[in-house]
């Protein structure tokens, strides 16, 4: 897709008509990275492997349900959505950054319009308002969320250039929106939604120039929005017990934990094999969905998971590899963002699976089951790729 | 790079804030991060793995049992004592029959009709839908379980919620099998021959697991290994898909157990102690032991009332009756529960009693091994004698005194005179030491459950010399307390040359292919007395049945040499708490005393008010031990040898004449010590009387017919009690009538105590009635 490149090398092109500036269709720029594109690529293969693998037995035994017993639905439906991931990359990959960034403020726009949906119709669902059903898509509005403060914080620093310590220009603005979309979402409430989005947004300060003196304050106030969350919802305290002693109650709360750790444990070096493991009928609960990961241990062993993590952290390199080659302040903030926004997701679902946190609900990127959420997921890969478009290819 | 710089974009000290704060992040959450989970990953999968695999595996697996076969017990001729069949028991899963909307009235209705039960009590249960596993039938035979399994797979026709019936891609209805009715396999203990040897076989509980007898003391070998199926299954508790996971362990049978019993010995020894039983009014039933004295095998071990092994908990009419009376259940239960004690009891094995004079056997031996008398010693008994140590005289059964007396007939009279000064010319400490050399202050060891020990004076007491009525009384027999069991493996020292063998009941260990994994071999204790010793206690203990003056002649059996000793005890410790007089009358035999092969030991317990006869050892027991013994020999292969006097008198089996020329039956039953009476004109017998294979006295009179059939009449039954065995034959033979006998049918002066059909009884003319026949002549508690 960058044969068409070749004579626009080494500068990003400003001429040309504003369509194709727009669309990037047509558009002369540099190539999109391949290596971050084939990780993110194979990620999503492995993912969809097991996905397979490890929803079979639930799908094939849940004969009342939606999958009527069909062993393969839900690796179908999440092959449809890979494929329509894998367009929906190529379209964002082409798009240029500055199209992002005039839609900024309109995403993060939009994701406060569906919190507030969700507020009002939203679904529930394990004892907490999270989705949304629209024409049959269920919706995580938080997950557009993420993606629209990263935008819009991207967006705010480089208006305000360096002045991010001015308190009314600066922090002000910023706060208020985060205090905005965290109410809306604790409201659901969705509080590894808020732990992500607060810390996503402490990386684009921090990125964007905040000086370091700042985040001594802001690592307090989470620290104490932590502390009243544990001490005000039970919920929260019951998650956190559980983690400390999921064996203690291994037939209730803590039946998910100790379940992923029989899964992870039993895999050893080598694993069960694909396909082999045991865990998965019916005892692991989510197992395609926040626990596919202690699946994969289970079946591909500690030398299995521990390569999956390594392309994990393969790519959130060269994500950050990317931000820092960029051009353009924005691109290298949205860069910055959404590769955190991916290793924070990867890092903080394995720690739940190994009992390394309390369980919270986070999914793995590009393995997980959900069509939205991957879709979103792949756009976001899209957008790295559209954002590598603007390095120089070297000579 | 920095000639790449976008102009206008920010000054080159905000470019290297932002790429150095973006490497840290890269640092942090790229590389640190995940090498953190890398680390917490190999904790978990290689440090953790054992510990996390066992757990998984073992919520993963599900076990199923199989079985094993329980080993058959045979006796020593392999006749099946106790077998298991397979069997099944059904049951109900109501959670799948709600789950797959099974019809619940079908299901009961063809249930209830099945296993003829009722209808409501298995409809009742398919309302448990919580539960898998209701127990409708347990140990259901064979063929009632292929109805059900017939009526499970047969199934019912599927229909929709609209109640249109469910056809196939074929066309063809679809049929569902009852998943809620379930069969699993069980094994049942099934004892052919009920009530036989109850007390040494034992019994099993609804596990399959042995609660007495041999059932229980051999469980472990008898029960074998069950197997396993071990099965990966999904947390509903289904098969996993795809997994070949399934682990078969098989199951291991049961050894089979060869018994030393022998069916037939068992089956005479119970018979005549339950005539005993009845005859003689026993209040506290009956104990008898047969032994081989040479190995100690235990032949037959006997304790009535027997009980059925098939259905050990029933208790008999009088008990529920008792227990109908009761005020509370308690109390009914604790009657039921007391009487089960009582009939479970191996009286043989785990009672203790006095033994009384069927102890001087080893006073007698002790005596002559240890030289403290010899063959030619001599007594004088004045009927009673002074005792250190006792403040009035001793007295001997016989008060008028034995007067002079040799010693082979002190023993014959059971003199307790001659018998203390025996035990006072062995001494207290030399008497322990041979009593502890039979074996006498410990268990025997016999491979049974529930063996009780003895009771002795401790020696402080016993060795004292200022008080000898402690030795006195046990020279006779009284004042210590051992089992039946233990007295019959001493006698068996003192006459078979002297060995004490362990007693055992258990020959051979078979596997499931009837191979012979283990035999057990006869085990010697030690040698108590000498070859000369036990000779000479044979040869004063075949005067004492063989003798007409001795005092077991009731056990004497024509063509057989058999010794023995009487006894009568009373039970003193029941005497001192109620006063009132308790006697257990006891015999032990031992034949054929020219090479002793079997000793046979009779206890009657408590002879009550309508005994037949008088109370003693040598009016009840001996006679008891005699009809077993005339029984048993044959059986174990020892041949009658008659002397001249008694071939004339004893008993004769009638051949068959039927069909024989008239000349030949003559001649065949003369030849018999018969005579015989002809009737009808024929060359050919046509019939006769008695029937061919009765035994009956010899020189009664057979009826020939020739051509005529006997008239088929009934006479009254004389009264024979009191008679002599040969006036009873001659008068029975006036009325076409013919007698069998039992006991002392040679005696001198024996007679008639007891008939088979009563007297005034109608009886048809031709019959054969047995008698038995005891000497009375010399009456004592002996």
């Amino acid at each position: 897709m960058a044969s068409d490149n070749s004579d626009n090398k080494g500068a990003i092109r400003y001429s040309g008509d504003r369509l194709a500036d727009y669309t990037g269709l047509g558009a002369g720029r540099g190539p999109v990275d391949v290596p971050f594109m084939m990780l993110a690529l194979l990620l999503l293969t492995i993912g969809l492997v097991m996905v397979l693998s490890s929803s079979y037995a639930r799908a094939y035994y849940d004969l009342e349900g939606q999958t009527k017993g069909n062993p393969t639905y839900y690796f179908v439906k999440q092959l449809g959505f890979a494929v329509g991931g894998v367009i929906v990359m190529l379209i964002c990959s082409r798009l240029p950054v500055k199209f992002y960034r005039r839609f900024s403020p309109l995403v993060l726009i939009f994701a406060v319009l569906l919190l507030l949906l969700v507020f009002l119709i939203g679904r529930i669902a394990n004892g907490a308002q999270r989705w949304l059903i629209i024409g049959g898509i269920t919706i995580q509005p938080s997950e557009i969320a993420k993606i629209g403060v990263i935008m819009f914080f991207a967006d705010w620093i480089c208006r305000v250039k360096g002045d991010l310590k001015n308190f009314r220009r600066g922090i002000l603005p910023l706060g208020a929106v985060l205090l905005v979309v965290c109410g809306l979402i604790a409201t659901e409430p969705h509080w590894s939604a808020i732990m992500i989005i607060v810390f996503l947004a402490l990386v684009m300060l921090f990125v964007g120039g905040l000086p370091l003196g700042w985040f001594i304050g802001g690592g307090a106030a989470v620290g104490s929005v932590l502390l009243i969350a544990y001490t005000f919802f039970e919920y929260v305290r019951n998650r956190v017990s559980a983690w400390f002693d999921p064996f203690a109650d291994a037939t209730n709360s803590g039946w998910q934990v100790v379940q992923s750790l029989y899964a992870i444990g039993s895999g050893g070096l080598f694993g069960l094999g694909l396909g082999n493991s045991r865990q998965k009928y019916l005892y692991l609960p989510e197992e395609h969905n926040d626990y596919i990961f202690s699946i994969v241990c289970e079946e591909l062993g500690f030398i299995g998971a521990v390569l999956i993590l390594a392309l994990f952290s393969l790519l959130i390199i060269r994500g950050y590899w990317l931000a820092m080659h960029a051009r353009g302040r924005y691109g290298r903030l949205v860069c910055v963002g959404i590769t955190t926004l991916f290793a924070v997701q990867v890092i903080l679902n394995v720690a739940v699976c190994t009992n390394t946190m309390p369980s919270t609900g986070i999914s793995l990127p590009l393995f997980s089951y959900g069509g939205t959420a991957l879709l979103l997921q792949m756009a976001e890969i899209g957008m790295i790729l559209a954002i590598s478009r603007t390095i120089p290819e070297k000579k | 790079m920095a000639n790449q710089r976008i102009p206008g974009r920010g000054s080159g000290s905000t470019e290297t804030m932002m790429i150095r704060r973006t490497l840290v992040l890269m640092a942090v959450c790229g590389i640190v991060a995940f090498l953190l989970l890398g680390i917490r990953l190999f904790k978990l999968q290689i440090i953790d793995h054992d510990k996390y695999e066992a757990a998984a595996v073992d919520q993963q697996l599900r076990e199923t049992t199989v079985t094993s076969q329980r080993g058959t017990i045979y006796d020593r001729n392999m006749n099946i004592l106790a077998m298991s069949a397979s069997v099944s028991n059904i049951y109900l899963s109501p959670a799948e029959i709600a789950k797959y909307g099974e019809d619940p009235v079908a299901i009961s209705k063809a249930l209830a009709d099945i296993l003829d039960m009722d209808y409501d009590t298995i409809y009742e249960k398919t309302k448990n839908t919580s539960s898998w596993y209701v127990t409708v039938a347990r140990k259901v035979d064979d063929d009632i379980t292929e109805q059900v399994r017939a009526f499970k797979e047969a199934g019912y026709q599927v229909y929709d919620e609209k109640g249109n019936p469910v056809y196939d891609g074929d066309g063809n209805p679809v049929i569902r099998s009852y998943m809620g009715v379930r069969i699993e396999e069980a094994s049942k203990r099934f004892y052919p021959y009920s009530s036989l040897a109850s007390h040494v076989i034992g019994f099993v509980g609804s596990d399959d697991h042995g609660l007495a007898g041999i059932e229980y003391c051999y469980d472990d070998v008898l029960s074998g290994v069950d197997g396993r199926i071990v099965r990966a299954t999904t947390a509903n508790g289904t098969d996993m898909l795809f997994t070949d996971f399934e682990d078969y362990y098989d199951a291991q049978d049961g050894q089979s157990l060869v018994l030393t019993v022998d069916e037939n010995v068992q089956y005479y020894l119970e018979k005549h102690l339950q005539e005993a039983v009845t005859s003689y009014d026993l209040q506290n039933g009956a104990a008898g032991i047969v032994m081989d004295v040479n190995t100690g095998a235990i032949l037959a071990m006997a304790s009535l009332g027997n009980f059925d092994l098939n259905d050990y908990t029933a208790v008999s009419e009088e008990t529920l009756a008792l227990a109908e009376e009761a005020e509370t259940e308690e109390e009914a239960e604790a009657i039921i529960a007391a009487a089960r004690e009582e009939m479970w009891r191996n009286k043989a094995l785990t009672e203790t009693y006095e033994p009384g004079s069927t102890f001087k056997i080893i006073t007698l031996a002790m005596g002559l091994e240890c030289g403290a008398i010899n063959m030619n010693t001599s007594f004088y008994c004045g009927g009673s004698m002074e005792v250190v140590g006792r403040d009035t005289p001793l007295n001997c059964w016989n008060t008028s005194g034995h007067g002079s007396e040799t010693l082979t007939q002190a023993v014959m009279n059971s003199c307790n005179v001659a018998f203390v000064n025996i035990g006072m010319k062995v001494g207290a400490e030399r008497f322990y030491e041979y009593a502890r050399a039979f074996g006498l202050f410990e268990k025997t060891g016999v491979d049974l459950m529930g063996e009780s020990g003895s009771l002795w004076w401790s020696e402080e007491v016993f060795f004292n010399p200022l008080s000898q009525s402690q030795l006195a009384a046990a020279s006779f027999g009284q004042t210590f307390t051992i089992t039946p069991l233990q007295l019959i493996t001493a006698v068996s020292a003192a006459v078979n040359g002297g060995y004490l063998m362990e007693p055992y009941i258990v020959s051979r260990f078979l596997d499931s292919d009837g191979t012979v994994v283990q035999q057990r071999e006869p085990t010697a204790v030690r040698q108590v007395v000498s070859e000369e010793t036990s000779r000479n206690v044979c040869e004063i203990l075949e005067k004492v049945v063989g003798d007409p003056a001795g005092t077991g002649t009731n056990a004497y059996v024509a063509g057989y040499r058999i010794g023995g000793k009487t006894g009568t005890s009373e039970k003193v410790a029941y005497e001192a708490t109620t006063g009132q007089k308790q006697y257990i009358v006891s015999f032990i035999g031992i034949a054929p005393m020219d090479d002793p092969q079997v000793a046979v030991l009779v206890l009657l317990d408590n002879p009550g008010e309508n005994a037949s006869t008088y109370v003693s050892g040598g009016q009840m027991a001996a006679p008891t031990v005699g009809s077993i013994m005339a029984d048993i020999l044959p059986v174990l292969g020892v041949e009658p040898v008659y002397t001249g006097d008694e071939a004339s008198l004893v008993d004769r089996t009638v051949p068959r004449l039927i069909g024989r020329s008239l000349e030949d039956a003559e001649a065949a039953v003369e030849a018999l010590g018969f005579t015989y009476r002809v009737t009808g004109d024929g060359d050919t017998v046509t019939a006769q009387l008695p029937r061919s294979g009765a035994s009956i006295a010899a020189g009664s009179e057979v009826a020939l017919f020739c051509g005529v059939e006997p008239e088929e009449t009934t006479i009254e039954m004389l009264d024979l009690i009191g008679l002599s065995y040969e006036v009873a034959r001659i008068r029975m033979g006036w009325e076409g009538l013919y007698i069998s006998g039992e006991g002392a049918i040679l005696g001198g002066g024996a007679l008639i105590t007891r008939q088979s059909v009563d007297a005034g009884e109608e009886i048809e003319v031709g019959s054969v009635v047995t008698v038995s026949v005891s000497d009375s002549s010399n009456l004592g508690r002996y």
